[in-house]
């Protein structure tokens, strides 16, 4: 597409990002999240196909006892919001372009399309095991000095510079 | 007074809402932060374009300098913000794990998200892999249970643990963010130089200006320090008996107590206050405490400080105290090996003595050579207000 704005400066997205978190923050008391909303999608699909077994299961349970909907849950609106904020953010900057791939100058469709499963999987596991991902423990924990949070933040850049070697055929 | 929900300003559906609309900013900002592409967020892991440092870090800097100027003009009570606890091992294997997981796919679970409405079909690909990820999870829950459970240290934060207030804090994750990317900026170059490509664009004036509002707030903030200090008086309507009173009452007097574990029960399963009872899970009325015979005190502690005679509670008879503190804080206080003060004064040094003597008493541990002389007359339980 023609006329595509370019990107902010990663400085200024930066501050404007601290100040949606703040906002969410002393607006709501929560910070910002995002991995629990498929996570609860995914609960909501299977409950409807199979509700005893989804109570029965003890980490989904949790999403579902009680009769409580898995959908009705604060970071689920969040995260409809972040759905909005980037059809409108991509269409606005003239960024929407259907059926595009994002993948280095030396790989094929298929290598991307079976790593971007394979390493989705990996942080939808990781997610919910750390309680929470980039967003949830990097950025809203980092920000109240939470020291899981820290802990968690440092570990995904270690995590993913380990591998980046390996990976480099992929991107560059 | 802030945060205004948690305030009840305002119900649940203006919450969701809210919630929405907060969201819409989030999303709106990391697509115009360029997170909707997995060739800039992987470039991160190359060096040739640090995007991810340098908004990560510039955000979690304006938020937690945001946060401690607010708090310190009075403004928010950082103390009922939500922050997430901490258990470390699986916090620190996930994050590991999570790494690899985002070099792999190009993304995270908030940026698969904003890549997938602007059109990335290979977005799609890695949300279908984080539900199939977080569905295998729940499916591996029950091996994975008690590591998932370990670590436990409850709401842990930096100005808690190190004893350092939060503007202070705040003002230093300003400068290591600083620090970090004058040394990315320079890794860029470097990088750039050598393959013979351009570096990214700093735009210099516009990020000295970022940085330097950031500066000023973070001074701000610490000069918050300086103004006096407003004593809110907790009104508090039931007996209070303080961590330490409780430690020498469990350990000189345990028999005059009954004490009372109010978390949920398989919290309380896995740990508690030596000498506690769980409260069956589904025993909210507290039938359990109505038949105990009402001839010692009772004491109840949670997750939060009581600031009125819990439910449970109501229908016993004897003396009631609830703790001055909470599971957290006990553990903090008696339960784990006490830190020798840094700058001994006879009172801290006298705590520090006590505080030793009690965690040798509870678990048999001896960390230091100490004589804990037992009062004479124990005070079972300490009364906040007049008797």
């Amino acid at each position: 597409m023609e006329n595509e704005r370019p990107f902010w400066n990663p400085y200024l997205a930066g501050v404007a990002l601290g100040l949606v978190l703040l906002v969410s923050y002393v607006v709501m008391g929560f910070g910002l999240g995002a991995s629990s909303a498929p996570t609860r999608v995914a609960v909501a699909a299977m409950h409807l196909v199979a509700a005893d077994a989804t109570e029965g299961n003890p980490y989904f349970s949790q999403y579902v006892k009680g009769g409580q909907n898995p959908l009705e849950d604060w970071m689920v609106f969040e995260v409809l919001g972040v759905l909005l904020g980037g059809v409108i953010g991509a269409y606005s900057a003239g960024r929407m372009k259907r059926g595009t791939v994002e993948m280095g100058p030396n790989t094929t469709r298929r290598r991307r399309f079976v790593f971007a499963v394979l390493g989705g999987g990996l942080l939808g596991f990781a997610a919910r095991l750390a309680r929470g991902c980039t967003s949830g423990q990097a950025l809203t924990g980092g920000a109240v000095l939470s020291l899981g949070s820290w802990v968690f933040m440092l570990a995904v850049f270690v995590g993913a510079y380990a591998l980046a070697p390996v990976m480099r055929r992929e991107w560059r | 007074m802030m945060p205004l929900y948690l305030n009840g300003a305002f119900e649940y559906p203006t919450a969701i809402a809210l919630a929405t609309l907060i969201g819409f900013g989030f999303g709106f900002v990391l697509e115009r932060a360029g997170f909707g592409r997995a060739t800039i967020l992987s470039a991160q892991f190359y060096g040739a374009n640090m995007r991810v440092l340098k908004v990560m870090f510039t955000a979690i800097a304006t938020a937690a300098v945001g946060l401690g100027l607010l708090g310190g003009v009075g403004l928010v009570d950082l103390s009922m913000l939500s922050i997430p606890e901490t258990f470390l091992w699986p916090q620190l294997v996930g994050g590991l794990l999570f790494g690899v997981g985002f070099v792999v796919s190009g993304y995270c679970p908030g940026t698969s998200i904003v890549a997938a409405t602007s059109g990335n079909v290979d977005a799609l690909y890695t949300l279908g892999g984080i539900v199939i990820g977080s569905v295998a999870f729940g499916f591996a829950y029950p091996a994975l249970e008690s590591f998932y459970l370990s670590g436990d240290m409850g709401v842990v934060t930096f100005d808690q643990l190190l004893g350092v207030s939060w503007v202070w804090l705040a003002a230093g994750v300003a400068i290591m963010a600083f620090g970090a990317f004058l040394g990315a900026e320079k890794v860029e170059s470097w990088l750039a130089g050598r393959s013979k490509t351009e570096a990214p664009d700093h735009d210099m004036p516009l990020r000295n200006r970022a940085f330097v509002g950031l500066g000023v707030a973070a001074l701000l903030g610490i000069a918050t320090l300086g103004l006096p200090q407003k004593t809110e008086e907790i009104t508090v309507d039931v007996d209070l008996i303080s961590n330490m009173d409780l430690a020498e009452s469990l350990i000189l007097a345990h028999n005059d107590l009954y004490l009372i574990d109010l978390r949920n029960p398989s919290e309380c399963a896995s740990k508690r206050i030596p000498g506690a009872m769980c409260l069956p899970g589904d025993d909210v009325e507290g039938r359990f405490i109505e038949t105990l015979p009402p001839t010692r005190t009772l004491v109840l502690y949670s997750n939060e400080v009581m600031t009125e005679l819990p439910n449970p509670a109501k229908g016993y008879k004897g003396p009631v105290a609830v703790l001055d503190g909470t599971f957290n804080s006990f553990q903090s206080d008696v339960l784990d090996v006490p830190k020798l003060p840094t700058d001994p004064t006879v009172e801290n040094l006298e705590e520090y003595r006590l505080k030793n003597a009690l965690h040798q008493q509870f678990t048999g541990q001896k960390t230091a050579p100490v004589d804990l002389k037992p009062k004479a007359t124990s005070r079972a339980v300490k009364k906040g207000g007049g008797c």
